[in-house]
């Protein structure tokens, strides 16, 4: 036990609780815990945000000469323990922000001075431009080229399941810049600029009526040589990075339900639910209703117990569980909700908000069971990384990825 | 109670994990389990001196005096190691029954030797319906010339045939009372149940109007039985988790050494995803057993909620496991030689002790206001 810096422990404990004393105020707490923004990011939220980025509460595990304080990550858990307690957003960045991290680690000084405060204050809108119509699962088979011309790249190629396209200044991009070596070894990692005429932005529609993602039609585009992030033909390291920073934070949650009608007390809303459908005394109900409340709870002990390793210094290998666990909870309880609900489930729109959120959450619960790696996909890393388990054989992983088959 | 340090609590739990490699390998319980014993006496004295019979036992009383957490962490390796022993029966069980009771005049001369395993002592609770409720207690007492006498069944009682001293739960006219019984009594018939589980002791007990004394309990006696029955259940579930994550162990050790098609059978997606999903049920099932444990550590937390959870959530891990883990074998595990047989019927059995996994997910529902 570090019995040295418990001193220190406690009056970080109470500098950040005299910062969030003064600065987290009624009025700003209520603004921003009122916003029901998924997509954009309001002002108020920005100038909170640039607070605590100068206060160097976002990514206390970082460089001093990134915002950070050099400390370690048992004591930044401190901060973003103290931050939850009053739920104000903004800490933990050294943990979650996905954009911030990927290019901390492998960006080139020029694009780290412009980009990483940005980042750090969500002044900068960024989107993810990682799959393409033939590279879903398989996302090394990606066939967007990237090729060098003076200082920059020259992009042609089409991306999908890209979310806030629309309004991003950058995408994370991966592109191929070598065929002629196999498909790991000749992709690249870009932060390449939006708002330019190659980027052609079309919505696409979802299976929930929703318009979240969209297609990116990339023709001719730039991007300045100094935006690659790690080594020509490192992309796939750098992406891997970026992908666990992914899924790691989609384990610990989700969207909810979406009728905007809110539940007035705070009872599970399961149990809610079937109260309201006069169906509690159900038995076969009761049981499943435990079991997928249980499921919710295992995950969030599961999420708890990683971070405790994680702040005593070993590494624990159950983060990477959240988000199968976290599909399996979303999916079971859409069911459910179905379940209680029976025929009523046949209706939707605003007049019907219990089959609203049923129905949209049985289909909402793909989003996470596919996006950033099917749950297909998840169980071969879980068996590969952490149990140790042999990869299938690759047909295409040492030939040239011109001459690998396609559909 | 103390509560151990992380540190503290990792050492005593790395050296009951020695003591399991070194005393209660494959080919001892193998061995011991088709004994009528069905423990070994030698071990037995051996975790006696390691402190672990007497844990929870208080100090003043010659036990260990630590908490829940200790506890836990200790049968997650006595779980992995399927030890066979009346450790669950007597040195979780009775004695937490008898200090919850509170008789201290009883406890002063019986404690320190059911700490040190030198008396066992098991507890009678339910009767043939095994349910572990209070409506399951199917003996009565009668008071008999200045005494009292027993007459009933009570079942599943673990251990019983080892037992030196039993604590009986009987209804009077005046409520339930809890009563020392000695099993050498001619009135007291204990019968041996064959058990799938073999490295299980379980006895149904029979009193035809045994003499028996009645114990001073200083609060009411179905308040003490929960309390005893809620650091079982923790004990299980660690059990349960520990036994969850050593069957997965093997399995996937298995899977990458078993060649089939030319490839490793791991390598498989079929046999890679099952593993994949048994690894969410086994963290899952060692968090909710720890959570459990210090839950009840905790009196301010909310204690039947974890218990509850615990309670299933590791039965039905280790079961499942257990279960996944003979088929992803394949036909090796359908034989008596290998091991995984033993792990599925421990997870069996131990999913039907103190209730059923329906049973706990109904009182988790209750305990979360549903």
């Amino acid at each position: 036990m570090t019995t040295t810096s418990n001193t220190n422990d406690e009056s970080l404990r109470q500098e950040v609780k005299a910062w969030l004393a003064e600065n987290w105020t009624q009025d700003i707490s209520k603004e921003l815990l009122n916003e029901q923004i998924y997509w954009e990011v309001s002002a108020a939220r920005k100038n909170w945000l640039k607070k605590v980025v100068e206060a160097r509460w976002a990514v206390p595990s970082w460089p001093e000469e990134w915002h950070g304080r050099a400390i370690a990550n048992e004591q930044a858990s401190i901060i973003e323990r103290e931050f939850a307690k009053v739920r104000a957003p903004g800490a933990g960045q050294d943990r979650n922000n996905l954009w911030a991290n990927t290019l901390l680690a492998q960006g080139q000084q020029g694009l780290k001075e412009k980009l990483i405060g940005p980042l750090l204050r969500s002044e900068v809108n960024m989107c993810l431009l990682y799959s393409e119509p033939g590279a879903g699962s398989d996302l090394a088979g990606i066939r967007t080229r990237a090729d060098k011309q003076g200082d920059h790249y020259l992009v042609n190629g089409q991306k999908v399941w890209t979310s806030g396209a629309a309004t991003a200044e950058y995408g994370m991009l991966v592109a191929r810049t070598n065929w002629d070596v196999p498909k790991h070894q000749g992709i690249s990692f870009f932060f390449c600029p939006m708002k330019q005429s190659g980027i052609e932005v079309r919505p696409l529609k979802q299976i929930t009526n929703e318009s979240h993602f969209n297609e990116v039609f990339i023709t001719d585009a730039t991007v300045p040589a100094e935006n690659i992030l790690g080594a020509p033909g490192m992309g796939w390291q750098v992406l891997n990075m970026a992908l666990a920073y992914e899924r790691s934070s989609m384990g610990e949650g989700a969207r909810g339900p979406r009728s905007g009608v809110k539940q007035t007390n705070k009872e599970e809303p399961l149990i809610n639910l079937a109260r309201e459908a006069s169906r509690l005394d159900e038995p076969h109900l009761r049981q499943q209703i435990a079991q997928a409340i249980a499921y919710k709870k295992l995950n969030a002990l599961n999420t708890a117990r990683a971070k405790a390793d994680l702040s005593q210094g070993t590494s624990s290998s159950i983060m990477s569980l959240g988000k199968l666990a976290m599909s399996r909870i979303l999916h079971e309880e859409g069911r459910l909700r179905t379940e209680i609900l029976g025929a009523e489930s046949l209706l939707e729109g605003a007049d019907h908000p219990r089959a609203e959120d049923a129905n949209f959450l049985s289909l909402n619960a793909y989003f996470t069971s596919i996006g950033g790696g099917t749950d297909q996909v998840q169980r071969n890393i879980i068996g590969e990384r952490v149990l140790g388990l042999p990869k299938e054989p690759e047909v295409d992983k040492t030939i040239a990825f011109r001459d690998v088959r396609t559909s | 109670m103390n509560t151990l340090s992380s540190e503290e609590r990792n050492a005593l739990k790395d050296s009951v994990s020695k003591l399991m490699s070194d005393a209660s390998t494959e080919a001892e319980v193998r061995r011991v389990m088709e004994t009528a014993q069905g423990f070994d006496s030698d071990l037995w004295r051996a975790l006696s001196e390691m402190g672990v019979i007497g844990l929870i036992t208080d100090e003043k009383f010659g036990g260990s005096g630590v908490g829940p957490m200790e506890l836990e962490a200790v049968m997650e390796e006595t779980g992995a190691a399927l030890l066979c022993s009346p450790l669950l029966a007597s040195g979780v069980i009775a004695a937490e029954l008898l200090q919850a009771l509170g008789d201290e005049t009883l406890n002063a001369d019986l404690m320190p030797r059911v700490a040190t395993g030198e008396t066992i002592a098991s507890a009678v609770i339910t009767g043939d319906k095994g349910c572990w409720t209070e409506s399951g207690v199917d003996i009565s007492a009668t008071a008999f010339e200045g005494g009292w006498q027993l007459e009933g069944r009570g079942n599943y009682v673990l251990h019983a045939q080892n037992a030196d001293v039993l604590i009986v739960i009987a209804n009077t006219e005046s409520g339930l009372a809890a009563y020392t019984v000695d099993p050498s009594d001619d009135a007291v018939q204990i019968e041996a149940l064959p058990t799938l589980d073999r490295t299980l002791r379980i006895a149904s007990v029979r009193f035809s109007g045994a003499g028996a004394k009645q114990i001073n309990a200083t609060r009411p006696v179905w308040e003490a039985v929960s309390q005893a029955l809620n650091l079982a259940l923790v004990a299980l579930a660690g059990e349960q988790a520990g036994g969850a994550k050593k069957v997965l162990d093997f399995t996937v050790e298995y899977a990458k050494t078993r060649i089939q098609f030319g490839r490793q059978i791991g390598s498989f997606q079929a046999i890679k995803h099952m593993a994949a999903d048994l690894l969410v049920e086994t963290e899952s099932a060692i968090s909710a057993a720890r959570h459990a444990a210090s839950s009840l550590a905790d009196p301010s937390s909310h204690t039947h909620e974890a218990i509850s959870l615990a309670a299933f959530a590791c039965a039905d891990a280790f079961v499942r496991t257990a279960a996944d883990g003979v088929q992803m074998h394949g036909g090796i595990a359908f034989t008596w030689e290998h091991p995984a047989h033993l792990y599925l019927k421990r997870a069996r059995a131990n999913a039907q002790l103190f209730g059923s996994s329906d049973f706990h997910r109904e009182n988790y529902l209750k305990a979360l206001g549903g």
